[in-house]
């Protein structure tokens, strides 16, 4: 939902890796990362060739931590051009492979592996574009989007910190696209809905590069010109603040528009107390409301 | 009556005006087969994929691992209905550089296929393969590097000097008989017709005026155009270039296995401080950020400049000037179209007067232009003042930038239009009646009377001619 008309000066894109080991493709054949991690990183490198002044970042969201994986903070690594590759794409990517090798041995072996950090990662991602859209020149035209490449599910323990995620990404003119590598995740496709960006689940990890570079390469203002998949059918439903499950009919608090499954005398975000008018056996359906 | 002497208008506004083409232009008025010799290079291949407009980089991505020829319809498909004019664009800009041609597919349908060597090169340096451009991995760590801050500094002065020069300023001694050659090619500068010595032309005037970014490419470009007298491969020189251009600034390169003739390219580009070395046989080189502009040439792209300099004029509405500077150069570029009156160590004073600007634009130079300079370079405290309550755009005071205009378009004051002279008549009614007709039809252009002559636009003349006839006839 950036200034769409006009083509951007520059432009950031913020790509998340999902590297946690318990994702099902990850499970069946470890190998098959290095194949997704190569297509990202020269995914990545035609997001740099594209202009100049492009910005890039690759996050690598673990399940005990985010780290960014370019640019490395510091010194940048001191890179050679080793065959005729352009520079800056070579330091792209050894800084991403070192660094994620060492975010993997970073984790802590007695843990069993949960689940993936995508809202912190995001939230990484928002503060990023940020940082570049301060320290640029006020005249030029950055457009900013935050690319996510997952294959584990979304569950809805992060129900609140992604909402706040995707609406500050909204406002902060952020598209947030996603590429899912196995299954329908629901609750990003709403942040993709939310921020106008786009929505992927590929068919086959085959070819990964070719479905990025097709449908996740253009920028905001270009993506009006090509035809792209479609938004397709987004599913809004919410998850309760109690128990963070999804549902369609749910009790929501008249002061902070928390959700709940069950009714309760006081909310637990606010603590506002409700006020009992009559006995509580009818409540349900005084209180029912559409989410 | 006879119609006769048809008025040419020929451009009588004489003053050349400074071209300077982006890279796209400049390739595009060169030879298909310098082209393919061209995408030889990754380095090119990525600085022309850059040039290209959006959807055509979309193309070339979306084409880059496909091997047969794509049916044009199929890359029609791509693009939604409402935008079929910039998908126009895109083909025809990737037809111009030769980066796709035409090719059958076997269905017969037209089908587009990329350059064979633009494809490979491009993927040599986005995914890596290939030789690298340089022999830097060898190198050992510089003892004495460089830093950023240096290097910017060196670059600006060497660029000043070759200015310097230009505007005839006493320091001449930095300068070699080759970047004179290429300035006096350029039509920049030219011999005096009595002691041979150099003089700026009315284009050097203009090409003062520009940013730094586009004087390096213009110079550049005259460059290469000389650079066949001196047996270099301007296609070796152009990759050469865009090599530095992709170089990583405050970064060592080895010139270890560049060819003789390379070399000799080298030393110019140091001596344009597009490149430090701090000694000819040194081995390494450092790339100015100088270099690394040459891919911003383009209009509304920003370079990436240094932290810049600070502004150094100050604008008031009274016409007065005044400019912080030490440097000669910038004095001297203050002379081009002001009336100086005053120096001192740090400061000159001068006032924009009618004849000043109206001897720079005399020299070619316009009333946009100037403005132009003064916006670019206007003095910090100048951004802070507001201009009496009234926002306008620019930084400086509104009067000056109207009189300056104002100026311009007094030597405006003659419009041309080509048309055709009707004379001779034979009897006055015959005259008013045509007149008269060429009156109603809107085409007259000037009548006189007495003289029984009138002038018929260009685009009247056949229409009235037939009506005469018709006319004549019937009488």
């Amino acid at each position: 939902m950036a200034d769409d008309e006009i083509p951007s000066d520059s432009s950031t894109l913020v790509i998340i890796v999902d590297t946690n080991p318990n994702q099902r493709y990850i499970t069946e054949d470890p190998k098959i990362l290095t194949g997704c991690l190569d297509a990202v990183i020269a995914f990545a490198n035609s997001h740099l060739m594209q202009k100049s002044r492009n910005e890039l970042a690759v996050i690598g969201c673990h399940f005990h931590k985010s780290e960014y994986l370019y640019p490395s903070p510091g010194k940048p690594l001191d890179v050679r051009q080793i065959d005729g590759q352009y520079e800056l794409f070579t330091l792209v990517e050894k800084t991403v492979k070192m660094r994620l090798v060492n975010l993997i041995k970073s984790q802590p072996q007695e843990e069993k592996p949960g689940e993936s950090l995508l809202a912190g990662a995001l939230a990484m991602g928002l503060c990023f574009i940020s940082k570049v859209r301060r320290e640029a020149s006020p005249a030029l035209k950055i457009s900013s989007r935050i690319l996510i490449v997952t294959g584990s599910s979304d569950t809805a323990a992060q129900y609140i910190n992604y909402m706040n995620v995707f609406f500050t990404a909204q406002k902060q003119q952020v598209l947030i696209d996603v590429c899912s590598l196995d299954k329908h995740l629901s609750l990003l496709q709403q942040g993709c809905d939310i921020t106008g960006g786009l929505y992927l689940k590929v068919p086959t990890l085959e070819g990964l590069l070719q479905y990025l570079l097709w449908v996740f390469l253009p920028e905001g203002s270009e993506r009006k010109q090509l035809v792209l998949p479609g938004r397709g059918r987004v599913d809004y439903r919410a998850a309760c603040f109690c128990h963070r499950e999804l549902l369609t009919i749910g009790y929501v608090c008249s002061v902070c528009l928390s959700v709940f499954c069950k009714f309760s005398p006081i909310c637990t975000t606010c603590h506002t107390v409700f006020k009992i008018g009559g006995p509580l056996p009818i409540k349900p359906k005084k209180k029912k409301m559409k989410v | 009556m006879s119609e006769s002497s048809k008025f040419k208008s020929s451009n009588l506004n004489a003053t050349p005006t400074l071209q300077c083409k982006d890279l796209h232009e400049y390739l595009k008025s060169r030879s298909s087969q310098f082209l393919e010799n061209l995408y030889n290079y990754p380095t090119i291949c990525l600085a022309v994929y850059r040039e290209l407009p959006e959807l055509a980089r979309h193309f070339i991505i979306r084409l880059l691992f496909v091997e047969q020829p794509v049916p044009q319809a199929v890359v029609a498909s791509w693009v939604t209905q409402t935008h079929a004019k910039e998908q126009n664009k895109a083909c025809e800009a990737l037809s111009e550089l030769s980066v796709w041609h035409e090719a059958p597919i076997p269905g017969g349908l037209p089908g587009w296929l990329l350059a064979q060597s633009f494809k490979k090169n491009l993927k040599v340096a986005l995914l890596g393969g290939g030789r690298p451009w340089s022999m830097s991995q060898t190198l050992e760590p510089d003892g004495k590097a460089r830093d950023i801050t240096f290097l910017d500094a060196y670059a600006l002065e060497r660029w000043e000097c070759v200015l310097h020069y230009m505007v005839g300023s006493q320091q001449t001694e930095g300068i070699s008989a080759d970047a004179v050659r290429i300035l006096l090619h350029a039509g920049l500068m030219t011999r005096d017709a009595e002691d041979g010595s150099a003089v700026i032309t009315k284009a050097g005037f203009q090409f003062l005026l520009l940013s730094t970014a586009k004087q390096v490419w213009l110079f550049l470009q005259h460059y290469l155009q000389t650079a066949e007298k001196r047996n270099l491969s301007s296609a070796e020189c152009l990759a050469f270039l865009y090599q530095l251009s992709f170089s990583t600034l405050g970064k060592d390169y080895s010139t270890e296995g560049m060819s003789n003739n390379m070399l000799v390219f080298l030393q110019h580009l140091r001596e344009f401080g597009l490149v430090y070395q701090r000694k000819r046989k040194a081995g390494r080189f450092y790339p100015t950020r100088l270099a690394l502009n040459i891919t911003c040439v383009r209009d509304g792209v920003a370079p990436l400049e240094a932290k810049r300099t600070q502004g150094y004029i100050v604008v008031e509405s009274n016409y007065r000037l005044y400019g912080y500077t030490q440097s000669t150069l910038q004095v001297a570029l203050l002379g081009l179209f002001t009336e100086l009156m005053y120096r001192f160590p740090n400061l000159v004073v001068g006032v924009i007067t009618r004849e000043s600007v109206r001897q720079a634009f005399r020299g070619g130079i316009s009333a946009e232009q100037i403005i132009k300079f003064l916006e670019q370079h206007s003095h910090p405290q100048m951004l802070k003042t507001e201009s009496g309550g009234i926002r306008t755009t620019s930084v400086l005071p509104p009067t000056v930038v109207d009189q300056i205009r104002l100026w311009e378009s007094e030597r405006n004051r003659f419009t041309y239009t080509e048309g055709v002279v009707y004379n001779q008549f034979l009897s006055q009614a015959d005259f008013v009646v045509l007149r008269d007709y060429a009156r109603a039809q809107g085409v007259l252009s000037w009548q006189n009377e007495r003289t029984r002559t009138m002038v018929v636009t260009r685009s009247g003349h056949d229409d009235v001619k037939k009506f005469w006839k018709r006319y004549s006839k019937s009488s």
